[in-house]
């Protein structure tokens, strides 16, 4: 702990690398902003996609917390709901737009993208990677902020991006794209300025995000994802609060628990809504055949979780949360009844939602997986989406896991390299081999889990749906009208999905709403229709980037 | 269900007016629209009334036509704002709209351009850059005039929207999603064939925007509509600041802020049109001009960031409303406003709706009268 900003005026202490989300949050701030209805909000997603950590940062507004890095002396704010606009005047891009055309283009550099990467560079491509943290290596090998790795997965991904970066791919990091059009345009934000990438062919690897638990107060300060628990982890070394609980269900709440635990936090429960896997022998066993070694890995981390004496509670689900001082009061439900426990940060991860906005910008087919309740997108074995020169890779085409992830990215990688004209497109047997495992390992593992989408007649009605506009579920139930047939016009009547995370959370939940009350089922073109920006984006990168297309980029 | 008396083909703000009026006179109605919502429920909500300097330099042959029709157009935003009284709030403002000059040259056009509205009846009025800052102090330091049409304003389309739908299911509107293909009238109604069913009714509203003239081209009318795929952008929210309207005296551009303090900026840019079975798509170039200007003109709005963008339709045809019975079936009524067609809808609607019923319209029908289109 050397260097300090001032939030508020007060004097906010961070170690190196850190995000200011994480500063604040080893500092006690967990209460960043507040909402158009007075409700308090904090980081919740720490990835980028809530939009809920927005602070002023040295007088320019709306910037996250969580992907904003500490920088000593910094100003940082609690803003005001809305921001007068002569506060909000238009920093001038840092630099003219910067403009390439790669032979392949990747998006995120996670498991898939860096894995792509490679197999492109080894075919003798030019390979560009874009990821949207300073530090790539994506969510699942999550890259420690600057040190030694934590661990053997930190270890892994850190291998593979160094193998990444050794391949000549250029891997830039801190890169927001926002837009995707026909032809193959993309924009993207970078450093205060544009990035605009004409690539020949371009490999999507944007991974997923993390579907929460929508109960009555799961928008305060103090709930995140456990994916967000484990940035604040795993990047930067802080805990998100002393005594923690984790609710949803998978491997990775099982995963941050044990983590949290080992990182010295006190982890009062880990509320699972699936049932023991000791109860189902059979899906067990199916499991550990598919994949002894992953298998033994979520054995040793239970045992781990015993060891410490925390509480894996079955067939447990989040009921409600409410403000309990600076804490927070949650309360579950499960065999035994209700429990509430007071908790300083409650941690949901009830399955994955892909974040495959280029995907559906660019018009690749899609098809509504109801096991999972999210889209997957249509390939061929090559990873070709329908759209020419288009790929996909990991979680972003529907959940996979990380494995799988690295497995069709070496293919894809591979595929477009020979479209650009690069390599043969060399036989990719072994790697589809690989692939078919992981996909078996997957399916045995989501079958011990519970991640279908939440029944929506168990949810009470108060429980807010958009976290942007701050419509609860009985505002959007009332709404449905006759004449209501698509989450569009729901979206127009209510202002579901229309804040700045643009239907992250609400979406899926809107399609569904609409789908019963309509007696439809859902489909790919259920959901909100996909538009550009697909992050907000700063008007000055927007001025940047058309001057670049102006000059004939 | 009884057939009703009236059909009323398209589901946007001239068809739901027209409707509305319809059964507040007593007719059973039905309301039939193919649900692509791309027209009113993808307006951004701007009372247009002054002669928009884009379309005089897309459609200069339609200038006439417009000019003529200005009384109208002012007309049309009065209506809004009785339509607001009734059955808002809309979050309907009418401060005004700013067509901003940003040299001498397009100050001394936006000059006679105001002297021939001023001779139409509109309250206009010519600012130099001093005035300006009184009330609009946030704009581009180039900007050295403007004309103000104080008849202009703002409201917010997804309420107005959504309060009409409201009214026309308490009136007992049927409201039917299929898309009309063809109409067949004969000695006692009509009959509306689309594509999911036969719809059979006394008499037909058309109220179909760029889709009207294929509905009435094998009854004898060569109605040019014509399909405008239009770009729009909205920004997080900032504090309520811009009061007016923006417009430019050269360039494409309309610029507001809504209730929620967000800015949605649009004003003709073009999108790609997909066909009528699809959603206009966004273009890069749009997006960028589009923004790039409006950041130029009211550099106040770049610290927002855009969260979102979309296309939507507006229709031209020769710069005046169509509106009244075929010259040669006096069962099939149109309502089809010349430009700008949310500004004008209410009172497209509610003439065609005067019409249908055989009331007195309130304005002079004659001069919007479909014959003018018989081939």
């Amino acid at each position: 702990m050397t260097d300090s900003f001032r939030f508020d005026g007060t004097p906010v202490a961070f170690g190196p690398g850190a995000s200011i989300a994480a500063a604040l949050t080893a500092a006690g701030h967990r209460h960043l902003r507040d909402t158009a209805k007075g409700a308090a909000r904090g980081m919740f997603c720490g990835m980028g996609v809530c939009q809920d950590c927005l602070v002023t940062v040295d007088g320019v507004p709306n910037q996250r917390a969580c992907m904003t890095a500490a920088v000593a002396g910094q100003k940082v704010e609690r803003q005001a709901v809305l921001v007068p606009l002569e506060t909000a005047q238009a920093k001038p891009a840092t630099a003219p737009a910067r403009v390439i055309a790669p032979d392949v283009l990747i998006l995120g550099g996670g498991a898939g993208g860096l894995s792509a990467a490679i197999a492109a560079r080894k075919a003798g491509a030019s390979v560009v990677v874009l990821d949207e943290r300073k530090v790539p290596g994506g969510q699942y090998f999550k890259q420690a902020a600057t040190g030694a790795p934590l661990d053997a997965q930190q270890a892994e991904g850190a291998a593979l991006l160094h193998a990444a970066r050794a391949s000549g791919a250029e891997i830039v990091g801190g890169v927001e794209v926002w837009g995707a059009f026909d032809g193959l345009l993309f924009l993207a934000e970078w450093q205060g300025t544009a990035l605009v990438a004409r690539p020949k062919t371009v490999i999507v690897a944007t991974g997923a995000y993390e579907r929460p638990v929508m109960v009555p107060g799961w928008t305060l300060p103090g709930v995140m994802t456990t994916g967000a628990a484990q940035t604040l982890w795993r990047s930067y070394r802080v805990l998100p609060g002393q005594r923690v609980a984790v609710c949803g269900s998978g491997p990775l709440n099982l995963q941050v628990a044990l983590e949290l635990a080992r990182g010295g936090a006190e982890v009062a429960l880990v509320a699972e809504a699936a049932g023991s896997p000791f109860g189902q022998i059979g899906a067990a066993l199916r499991l550990a055949l598919a994949g002894p070694s992953l298998a033994a890995k979520g054995l040793a981390m239970r045992a781990g979780l015993w060891r410490r004496g925390v509480a894996v509670r079955h067939r447990t689900r989040l009921i409600r949360i409410e403000p309990d001082g600076d804490a927070l009061c949650a309360t579950f439900r499960g065999a035994a009844g209700e429990q509430s426990l007071t908790v300083d940060a409650l941690c949901m991860n009830a399955g994955f939602e892909p974040q495959n906005e280029a995907l559906r910008l660019l018009g690749a087919a899609m098809e509504y997986d109801a096991e999972v309740g999210h889209l997957r997108c249509r390939r061929d074995a090559g990873m070709r989406t329908t759209v020419p020169g288009l790929y996909a890779v990991g979680d972003c085409a529907g959940l996979g896991g990380a494995p799988a992830a690295m497995a069709e990215g070496r293919i894809a990688g591979c595929a477009a390299a020979a479209e650009a004209g690069q390599g043969d497109g060399y036989d990719t047997f072994a790697d589809q081999r690989v692939l078919a495992r992981h996909r078996r390992f997957q399916h045995a593992l989501w079958k011990l889990h519970d991640i279908r989408p939440a029944a929506l007649e168990e949810i009470p009605g108060d429980t807010l749906l958009c976290r942007c506009e701050e419509v609860p579920l009985s505002e959007a139930r009332a709404a449905l009208t006759p004449e209501i047939g698509h989450a569009g016009s729901l979206k127009r009547a209510t202002r579901i999905g229309m804040g700045r995370c643009q239907g992250r959370y609400c979406g899926a939940a809107s399609a569904r709403l609409v789908a019963e009350a309509r007696g439809t089922a859902i489909d790919a073109f259920s959901l909100f229709a996909p538009r550009v920006p697909m992050k907000p984006v700063s008007i000055a990168v927007i001025l940047a980037a058309q001057e670049a297309l102006d000059a004939g980029a | 269900m009884p057939a009703p008396d009236v059909l009323v083909i398209g589901g946007g703000i001239t068809g739901t007016m027209a409707a509305l009026h319809l059964a507040e006179a007593g007719a059973r109605v039905g309301l039939v629209d193919a649900g692509l919502n791309a027209g009113s429920s993808a307006n951004a909500g701007s009372l247009h009334v002054q002669m928009q300097s884009r379309f005089m330099r897309l459609y200069p042959d339609q200038v006439p036509n417009v000019e003529a029709a200005l009384p109208f157009y002012r007309a049309a935003a009065e209506e809004w704002g009785r339509l607001d009284a009734l059955y808002g709030p809309f979050e309907l403002s009418r401060h005004g709209g700013l067509m901003l000059a940003e040299d001498a040259r397009q100050l001394d056009f936006l000059a006679s351009k105001a002297k021939r509205e001023e001779r139409m009846g509109l309250s206009v009025e010519i600012l130099d850059r001093t005035a300006l800052d009184r009330i609009a102090p946030w704009l581009g330091p180039q900007i050295v005039g403007a004309e103000l049409c104080r008849d202009e304003g703002k409201l917010n389309p997804l309420v107005a929207n959504l309060r009409l739908a409201a009214r026309l299911a308490a009136l007992g509107v049927v409201q039917i999603r299929d898309r009309i293909e063809t109409l067949e009238p004969d000695a006692s109604g009509v009959t509306a064939i689309g594509r999911a069913a036969r719809h059979r009714a006394d008499r037909v509203v058309v109220a179909a925007a760029w889709a009207a003239g294929d509905l009435v081209r094998a009854l004898g009318l060569a109605l040019p509509t014509r399909a405008e795929p239009l770009h729009m952008n909205i920004t997080e929210p900032g504090a309520a600041q811009i009061r007016h309207l923006i417009q430019h005296a050269e360039r494409s551009i309309t610029l507001k802020q809504f209730g929620s303090g967000q800015i949605v900026i649009g004003g003709g840019w073009p999108a790609e049109d997909r066909g009528p079975d699809r959603m206009p798509g966004v273009l890069a170039e749009s997006l960028l001009g589009n923004v790039a200007l409006a950041a130029r003109l009211v550099p106040q709005i770049g610290g927002l960031r855009v969260i979102r963008t979309w296309a939507g339709m507006n229709t031209t045809m020769d710069g005046a409303s169509a509106i009244g019975a075929l010259p040669d079936t006096s069962r099939v009524i149109l309502a089809v406003p010349g430009d700008a067609g949310y500004t004008l809808g209410p009172l497209v609607g509610r003439i065609a709706a005067a019409l249908v019923s055989g009331a007195v319209p309130v304005e002079d029908a004659a001069r919007f009268s479909p014959a003018r289109f018989a081939a």
